[in-house]
């Protein structure tokens, strides 16, 4: 989707599908549907696998933190209550730390996504659009 | 200092301060709106033209996402309940993460504007579309609620005016807005929006703060001491419900009123356990006795500031609330259509990035605040009128001008976090209402904008409402239990159907709406108030497994372009995709209504 797209296209229904479609006019390979093709091909596989190897286990540990944090308090509340500072305990700065971590899990995900992802994304969308399959 | 004057008839400037800064509020979204109707072609109305950056539109969904009710319900719970009540604000910014690690970019390909329209799109069935409407519908209105309970508390507590007024005068503004201007559409006013909201809290709570500082020692340690707060002078305090009032010693309060009006003098005794008191009876206190406190709020000072101060009790409750939150933030209807403001997935993650930042800086505020009304505003804690906290601060801890100004920037602030968070949310509403519900005669949306609010607005007249942000826990759990599943198996799992996804939202969704309804409604047994009240730690799961087990049952039902489908959400951007985004009813439907609307108002713009 790009910039230069016309937004009033959100009135239109359009359900041609690109797929239906012959890609690369001049081929005299028998129509194949490149929408399918380009789904079972290795890039793709290469493209969910690293999506999923990062989305599935970052998300177990993030769900862990916060969950420790909740056991830590129902189990340990001695600890929690220790002061660091002033009126300032352990309780409030991990509750606090919730925030830091979901902010820094976000950023570790846009960088990944940016380095590991966009590039397999490219590399598909010029093989279904340059007509390889 | 004028610190805990007892309710009465509130100066006049007061009023007349508050008064102002909220009309300058109205005048503002009217004048976005009159900037808005001068956009360049009809789509800018519904979402801004792509061409901002990330910063400005991730200030733009921080905007629209920062309910007052959320972040005045924060300051009242952390006022209340201490470090536990951090989970608010934890789990609405962690449910941004999990919007962008599960959902966001594969949405934004989807072309999908709202999430029946999604649904449809998935999984080509008509009949999923319209209860997926029925659940947008169900949660606007529950998200509704809390906007307009808090806008009738902001006018009440600056002005004494009737709960019903500030819930109206919002309304008003919302209505007019969508009639002139579809300023929720506008990043650059949502951006503002954020920006002000942000403006209007921070600087009185910096001076708050520095004045906390400047404060005795024994008074600023009393916030840790292991005994209740006290209060700091003389108070008398008239609660206007009922109250059950707590305290961990006898104690004898002084009664100085009766609920018929009558003055009296005489002694009530506190025992430690549960005591009620009825409304309208006046309590009087002399300076540093010990505040009894209402029924779910902590009672000594040291406990306060430890997370499950209530015990292991409320450890399911609270897991509850997090897979609520989390969950339930990619399930909101508004939260949608803000990514296409991104030019690519690349934007739209940094976008979110950006909005994890802003928000979590907001959420601070609210916090703060609550810990220093636990010091300055004790009285809310026998009235339980803790919501209030924040706007009353300024004038409890400051007295004088000062006070006024502050006081009158936290109303407008919060003022504006109505009108902003209550207009996307109406127009969500509407647009469910007149594309699937509204007999065809009636699909108007100008109609359906009046529908959508009174619904709610009724409930808020009928009912004796929660406290802000559980309101707001509410619409979080229904969403968390209806469209998370929907989203997440429809993204990631080829083999959904369209029945087992209607059967998990009917299952997971219906039984999370009906158990929050008593507690909405209050008259939720005591004893049942963890399980009813937030009820997604059992309604979640059992949507996964509902639509993972019918779907399995109906497997001839898979659709048969699921490849290609599946294929457009995970492939990169710019997949040839522009040509053919299909885009359901609905988004039809509004960019319709707005052209009509435009038509109306002039017809200045193209198609």
């Amino acid at each position: 989707m790009s910039t230069t797209e016309p937004v009033g296209g959100v009135g239109r229904r359009s359900v041609v599908g690109v797929g239906n479609r012959p890609v690369g006019g001049t081929d005299s390979r028998p129509l194949v549907d490149p929408w399918a093709a380009a789904h079972t091909s290795t890039e793709f596989a290469v493209l969910r696998n690293r999506l999923r190897g990062f989305v599935f286990p970052m998300t177990t540990f993030f769900l862990a933190w916060y969950f420790l944090y909740v056991l830590l308090a129902a189990f340990a509340p001695h600890f929690m209550a220790i002061r660091i500072v002033g009126n300032i305990n352990v309780g409030l700065v991990f509750g606090l730390l919730q925030f830091v971590t979901t902010f820094a899990i976000a950023t570790i995900y846009v960088r990944f996504a940016n380095r590991h992802l966009d590039p397999v994304g490219s590399r598909i969308r010029e093989q279904v659009e340059g007509g390889t399959w | 200092m004028g610190r805990e004057l007892s309710t009465g008839v509130p100066d006049r400037t007061d009023f007349y301060v508050t008064v102002a800064a909220m009309v300058m509020i109205a005048l503002w979204t009217t004048l976005a709106g009159l900037y808005g109707a001068r956009a360049r072609s009809t789509s800018d109305f519904l979402w801004a033209s792509r061409t901002v950056g990330p910063r400005w539109n991730a200030a733009a969904v921080s905007g629209e996402y920062l309910s007052a009710a959320s972040f005045l319900g924060i300051a009242g719970l952390v006022f209340k309940g201490g470090v536990d009540a951090l989970w608010y604000p934890v789990g609405f910014t962690a449910g941004y993460l999990a919007l962008l690690l599960f959902v966001a970019a594969p949405l934004r390909r989807s072309g999908a504007y709202t999430l029946p329209d999604f649904a449809e799109l998935r999984l080509g069935s008509a009949r999923l579309r319209k209860i997926c409407t029925a659940f947008v519908i169900i949660i606007g209105w529950l998200y509704l609620v809390p906007q307009l309970q808090g806008a009738g508390l902001t006018v009440h507590a600056v002005t004494e005016a009737p709960q019903w007024v500030g819930a109206a005068v919002v309304m008003v503004i919302v209505t007019f807005n969508i009639y002139t201007g579809w300023t929720h559409s506008i990043t650059l006013v949502q951006a503002f929006q954020y920006w002000i909201k942000l403006t209007a809290l921070a600087i009185p709570v910096f001076v708050l703060l520095i004045h906390y500082a400047g404060e005795d020692p024994g008074f600023r340690n009393s916030l840790s001491a292991s005994a209740p707060p006290s209060f700091s002078q003389a108070t008398d305090v008239t609660p206007d419900h009922d109250v059950v009032l707590h305290v961990t010693k006898p104690m004898r309060v002084m009664v100085v009123g009766t609920p018929d009006g009558r003055p009296t003098k005489g002694t009530m005794p506190l025992a430690p356990g549960e005591n009620r008191v009825a409304k309208g009876t006046t309590l009087h206190f002399d300076a540093g006795s010990r505040v009894p406190v209402i029924s779910g709020a902590v009672v000594d000072n040291d406990t306060w500031l430890c997370p499950l101060s209530r015990g292991q009790r409320s450890l399911l409750a609270t897991y509850s609330l997090i897979v609520a939150l989390l969950l339930g933030t990619m399930g909101l209807p508004q939260v949608l259509g803000r990514y296409y403001t991104d030019p690519d997935g690349r934007a739209a993650r940094r976008t979110t990035q950006l909005v994890l930042a802003l928000l979590g800086l907001f959420y601070l505020l609210p916090m703060a605040s609550g810990w220093l009304a636990r010091l300055y505003l004790p009285r809310l804690l026998v009235d339980g009128n803790t919501d209030a906290a924040l706007l009353l601060l300024p004038r409890a801890a400051l007295g004088g001008w000062p006070a006024l100004l502050l006081g009158g920037l936290i109303a407008a602030g919060a003022f504006a976090a109505f009108v902003s968070a209550a207009t996307a949310l109406v127009v969500c509403v509407a647009g469910g209402l007149s594309t699937d519900v509204l007999p065809s005669r009636l699909q108007d949306f100008r109609a359906a904008t009046l529908v959508a609010w009174s619904v709610p607005l009724a409930f808020v007249l009928a009912v004796s409402p929660l406290d802000l942000a559980q309101g707001v826990g509410l619409a979080f759990a229904v969403a968390a239990s209806s469209f998370c599943p929907l989203l997440v198996l429809g993204i990631w799992w080829r083999g959904l159907t369209d029945t087992g996804a209607a059967a998990g939202i009917l299952a997971g969704g219906g039984l999370a709406f009906a158990a929050v309804l008593p507690a909405a409604v209050g008259v939720l047994p005591p004893g049942w108030q963890a399980v009813l009240a937030q009820p997604a730690a059992f309604t979640v799961p059992l949507a996964f497994l509902t639509m993972v087990v019918v779907s399995r049952r109906t497997r001839d039902r898979v659709p048969t372009d699921v490849s290609r489908i599946l294929l457009r959400l995970h492939a990169p951007d710019r997949l040839g995709l522009s040509e053919d985004r299909e885009v359901g009813q609905l988004g039809t439907r509004i960019w319709r209504a707005a052209a009509a609307l435009s038509r109306i108002r002039g017809g200045r713009h193209r198609r």
